[in-house]
């Protein structure tokens, strides 16, 4: 079921732009912090100038040109110190290397994750929680590569070469020069072959991202394929996807992988010209032996820097891959703005709308002018079929959406001039499907109120009608729930969610369809335990179930109907 | 078997490619080996006032050296595109036999997406393990005898070399499988705590908990760190032994170059630097294994799992009608767990419509997983067409469904590509009418491409009620005698719900249909609605 071509044109066309601003601003951010790495790096480099040095004198004293005597031990001590260094050096790099990667994953993670908490859900609609978990998670891990590796090597290969060629310059011009001219033929061969170690690298890395991809995608509609009968098929596409997948990048490798070979031949030409300019030398000049000596074992130093840097080339495209992840991330919410910011007495809460309207985007309005009140330990039963607005009226009180116009107050104060948490403190809400956290039962009810007392929490479980479920675990309250622990029914995480709005005892609740996916018998008995938690409260309740409304008017609820206010007004637009 | 091995093995098929890539590897080895070993000896001799025809064997090694690096890449990408390939399909092959249904109906995404992972990390066991790993075993007799050439005592140089190029790479492996537990708790730790933050995240902004999750992601956080922290620090003090060991080998051979010929010293101290340069990165390999070891644990046991429900040895005839009836049927997960129901019976008459409602978790879908062969009944029979379907092959019965569950994927594809997985040969005219059926051909025709529209992952361009009304005209260009549809409006509004049932209603006409629900709309067409509540079906109406 596939045409590779437009896999590989769709990939094409969202090829990553050059000198993306995400990127740049990461990259300075590592070469701030990779300073100490840096020096870490020049000094190991020196270590092996000193190395270098040494082994060139014992070479030369073995090979009986240089007298032998209380010098080589001297030297082999030399060996001894900067072989020590290096290794010890070599050591604590790696680690801070570690390090810059650790700072960078926890700073882009805390940065992530602050955004998102900050935003609330109306900020991510549209927004699978998985994938946003997974940026946060995963593309956060995929960043460690670029900080712990990739930055301290660009830094290494210009100073390691750098610091190297002087040496050799001081040491022997000639033999330098030719060290220095190799070095610069590598980037300077790229440039000209127009393709460079990145254009390769990108596409071998773009090929691999491309069927990984694929694979996911196949992998994760597998039973889809399994029961369609069609995962034979797939197979075989699969295969062959790969297969011209990889010809079409075999093609381009084949010319790209030539810049990894300018780097080859830079090294072994300068090796052998620098072998054959002291031979000659040589002859006659015993002294120059050790010179010679040092710069051949000078020559692989002076390369490896460049090779450790393309090494790790595969670390700086994968940042390609995933900088449009965090690029996407909306930008955090701007702080609140500084309107007389007040603060309402908690006894008691009127809540109203006064001709409020909002839209999803260019959309219809789905509530337009809308009027109600709801007085103190009223109830309001919210009616009218899936996108008639009601989950909307909800997120405009819980403060997560903004109305187009109108105002949403409670006690007569505009809802955006209170205080965040003092709003937040007067709003209690139970969804469709509560969220139950990996913790204990104990946690999830004081996810209400960490710092609830017993009693209060013992209150909260017997009104909330929890005690018998409690009292039939082995662990009790200290039973674990979650993906990984006990699994509760639809009717317990309810009951759970009620013993938190118990806990929290806000003034104003919010039932946001609290039954919808409830059997009849549960349904009746959490509408029960809701009757005690809408005492004394303000309650707003929204209901498809025909068992939660007839509830609803035997405590006395007023009703806003709102399929019957649009076919009002839209009515009146026909007349 | 060694999971590792097992992976291996099934890149036997490429023996050609992947052995002319280590031999290419060990030739631009040797060349580079060469290479320093000939600079000795030229200059050497140089010293002593030999001359020898050396330059030319030196350039022809250099060139050597860098035409076989050049072949070594390019057959080595070859040969690890191919391998890579073969992975892949073994592996889906494998899910596809075995659990895939399993995996699909319980939604199991995100343990199918680490399983992906697990295979991206076993990538780089060829090119960063096996080919070094197989160098370092052939340098070990050269290197051997260029030692010996210089001092029979040389030779106690090569044990550094062995210790780094095998001890070492163990240890590593060792120490990263002993973390990798560590790390791959933290890790799950961390990826759980994150998701049940923003999972909940309405929960957390009502009940003011922003800062509790915050400091309880960046705990975990740092328990990961922490892992991480420990293995590097183990295995950054392995390569700096490592590479003082490589260091003490030169130094003796330097030494040991006093009492021996000096020409063969200084091409064994050369050779010996260029040798060490190539095992100094097996450490690192090691890390490398003990980490992927895991993943191929986990690869191969999901891939080779053998499969839920056997297919019988020897297949009864397909029936020729299409009738459904559970007689009896219990299932239970697991032998301890409670069952999920006992003795259930219910029949689905030829071309009958039937519509199971309950609440979530009551065990709808069990039926359909039954039905579908994806698990079997632990007492009591399935019938098709009056024949037992534990005698019948999984994949024909499936022949006979059209499925669409709450988990139906739409794939990374075109709306065509996406289509013709219901039937491939369709032609355009038929996709064109199961579009119109599923009331989705106005939408597609405004696309600026039409059917040839490119759908992003999990049909991502698409709005839910667009994606539900693909899936289903995928569904409807099934020709099967049986349409089995479970929760089919999920995440769909209610007006969209209502034109689906309408849809529905004309296009299911002469089908065997079996609707799962947890509510009805009102909409529809129907001869018979049960209700599953505590494992038995109570008729509700009709």
């Amino acid at each position: 079921m596939e045409d590779s071509a437009e896999l590989l044109g769709n990939d094409e066309r969202k090829k990553p732009r050059r000198g993306n601003p995400w990127i740049k601003a990461e990259q300075a951010l590592g070469l701030r912090a990779s300073r100490w790495a840096m020096l870490l790096g020049a000094v190991q480099t020196v270590g092996a100038i000193i190395q270098a040095a040494c082994a060139a004198a014992l070479l030369a004293a073995m090979l009986h040109i240089s007298p032998a005597g209380w010098s080589v031990a001297l030297t082999a001590f030399g060996f001894i110190a900067a072989a020590l260094l290096r290794a010890y050096l070599q050591m604590l790099a790696e680690r801070e290397g570690f390090e810059l990667g650790a700072a960078a994953r926890r700073r882009l993670r805390g940065l992530v994750l602050s955004t998102l908490l900050a935003l609330g859900p109306a900020g991510l609609r549209g927004k699978h929680s998985a994938e946003l978990a997974a940026t946060a998670v995963d593309r956060v891990e995929a960043m460690d590569g670029f900080h712990a590796r990739w930055i301290p090597a660009t830094a290494q290969a210009i100073i390691g070469p750098v610091l190297i060629g002087i040496a050799a310059l001081y040491a022997d011009w000639r033999a330098g020069l030719t060290l220095i001219i190799a070095g610069l033929f590598v980037p300077f061969a790229m440039a000209v072959a127009g393709i460079g170690a990145s254009v390769a690298a990108k596409k071998q890395f773009l090929a691999m991202t491309r069927l990984q991809i694929r694979f996911l995608d196949r992998i994760r509609g597998i039973s889809t394929l399994v029961l369609a009968g069609r995962a034979n098929d797939e197979a075989a596409a699969l295969a062959q996807a790969a297969a011209e997948l990889r010809q079409r990048t075999m093609r381009v490798l084949r010319v790209a992988f030539l810049s990894s070979t300018a780097l080859d031949l830079a090294a072994a030409a300068a090796l052998v010209i620098i072998v054959l300019r002291f031979a000659p030398v040589l002859h006659g000049a015993l002294a120059l032996a050790p010179t010679a000596l040092f710069l051949v074992l000078l020559t692989p130093e002076f390369f490896a820097p460049l090779r450790a840097f393309s090494a790790v080339y595969a670390d700086r495209m994968a940042v390609e891959a995933i900088a449009e992840d965090f690029q996407a991330l909306p930008p955090p919410p701007l702080p609140v703005p500084p309107v007389n910011i007040r603060s309402v007495a908690a006894y008691g809460v009127t809540l109203a709308f006064d001709r409020v309207t909002y839209a999803w985007g260019d959309a219809k309005p789905v509530l337009e002018n809308l009027i109600f009140k709801v007085g103190k330990g009223e109830i309001l039963l919210l009616t009218g079929a899936s996108g008639a607005g009601k989950s909307t009226i909800m997120d405009l009180i819980l403060g997560f959406l903004q109305p187009d116009s109108g105002v949403v107050s409670i006690n007569g104060a505009p809802l955006e001039t209170l205080v965040p948490a003092a709003r937040t403190k007067m709003l209690g809400w139970i969804g469709q499907k509560p969220v139950i956290f990996a913790g204990t039962i104990e946690d999830n009810i004081r996810f209400g109120r960490p710092e609830a007392s017993e009693t209060q929490l013992a209150d909260a479980i017997r009104h909330a009608h929890l005690t018998e479920l409690i009292a039939s675990l082995p662990q009790g309250l200290q039973t674990p729930l979650g993906e990984s622990g006990f699994g509760v029914s639809g009717g317990q995480a309810q009951r759970i969610a009620i013993a938190r709005a118990f806990l929290k005892d806000a003034p104003l609740l919010l039932l946001d369809e609290p039954t919808a996916h409830l059997d009849p018998a549960v349904e009746r008995d959490v509408l029960e335990s809701l009757r005690h938690l809408a005492i004394g409260r303000t309650v707003v309740l929204a209901t498809h179930s025909t068992m939660a409304m007839d509830f609803a008017k035997t405590i006395g609820a007023k009703r806003l109907d709102l399929d019957a206010l649009r076919y009002a007004s839209w009515r009146s637009e026909v007349v | 078997m060694n999971p590792v091995l097992r992976i291996a093995t099934l890149w036997a098929r490429h023996t050609l490619w992947l052995g002319a890539a280590v031999l290419l590897a060990l030739a631009a080895m040797a060349a580079g080996i060469a290479l320093m070993g000939f600079s000795g000896r030229y200059l050497a001799a140089a010293l002593f006032g030999f001359t020898l025809a050396v330059p030319l064997a030196l350039q022809f090694t250099g060139f050597a050296r860098v035409v076989l690096r050049y072949l070594e890449r390019i057959i080595g990408h070859e040969a690890i595109f191919r391998a890579l390939a073969d992975l892949r399909v073994w592996m889906f092959r494998g899910l596809a036999a075995s659990a895939a249904g399993g995996l699909g109906y319980r939604r199991a995404g995100d343990a199918l997406s680490r399983l992906v992972n697990d295979v991206d990390t076993l990538d780089g066991l060829f090119l960063r393990i096996f080919v070094p790993g197989l160098s370092a075993l052939i340098l070990a007799p050269i290197l051997g005898w260029v030692l010996w050439q210089e001092h029979s005592l040389a030779l106690i140089a090569i044990a550094p070399f062995l210790i780094v190029a095998f001890y070492m790479p163990l240890r590593a492996a060792q120490e990263a499988r002993a973390n990798a537990g560590k790390a791959g708790l933290a890790m799950s730790g961390l990826r759980s705590t994150a998701l049940d933050a923003l999972h909940g995240l309405r929960e957390v902004k009502i009940f003011e908990a922003e800062g509790r999750m915050l400091a309880a992601v960046q705990s975990r956080e740092a328990a990961l760190l922490a892992a991480q922290r420990e293995l590097v620090s183990r295995s950054s003090a392995l390569n700096a032994q490592s590479f003082l060991l490589a260091q003490a080998a030169i130094l003796a051979a330097i030494l040991l170059g006093f009492f021996g010929a000096p020409t063969a010293a200084l091409v064994a101290v050369l050779v010996l630097i260029a040798a060490f340069e190539i095992v100094l990165g097996l450490p690192r390999a090691g890390v490398l294994y003990g980490q992927s070891a895991a993943a191929a644990a986990r690869v191969v046991h999901a891939a080779e799992a053998p499969p839920p429900v056997p297919d019988p040895a020897e297949p009864a005839p397909m029936p020729s009608r299409n009738a459904v009836a559970f007689e009896h049927v219990s299932f239970s997960y697991a032998p301890d767990r409670l069952p999920v129901f006992e003795n259930l019976s219910l029949q689905l008459p030829q071309a009958s419509r039937t519509a199971i409602l309950g609440p979530s978790g009551a065990g709808k879908s069990t039926i359909a997983a039954l039905l579908l062969k994806l698990i079997a009944p632990s007492a009591g029979q399935i019938r098709l067409g009056g024949t037992d379907i534990s005698l019948l092959p999984a994949e024909a019965v499936r022949h006979r469904i059209a499925y669409l569950g709450q988990t139906t994927h739409l794939f990374a594809d075109t709306i065509r590509n996406n289509l013709l997985l219901g039937d491939p040969t369709a032609d355009d005219a038929r996709l064109w009418a199961a579009l119109e059926a599923a009331q989705l051909a106005d939408e597609i025709n405004a696309l600026p491409e039409g059917l040839n529209s490119w759908l992003g992952e999990g049909g991502a361009t698409l709005s839910g009620g667009q994606g539900r009304r693909l899936a289903l005209a995928r569904t409807l260009l099934m020709d099967a005698p049986i349409l089995l549809l479970d929760e089919p409006c999920a995440g769909l509004d209610a007006a969209t719900e209502q034109e689906f049932f309408k849809v529905l209603n004309t296009a299911a006409e002469g089908r065997t249909m079996l609707l799962i629900l947890h509510r009805l709309t009102g909409h529809e067409n129907l001869d018979r609605i049960w209700r599953l509540t505590g494992g038995t079906l109570i008729s509700a109406a009709g």
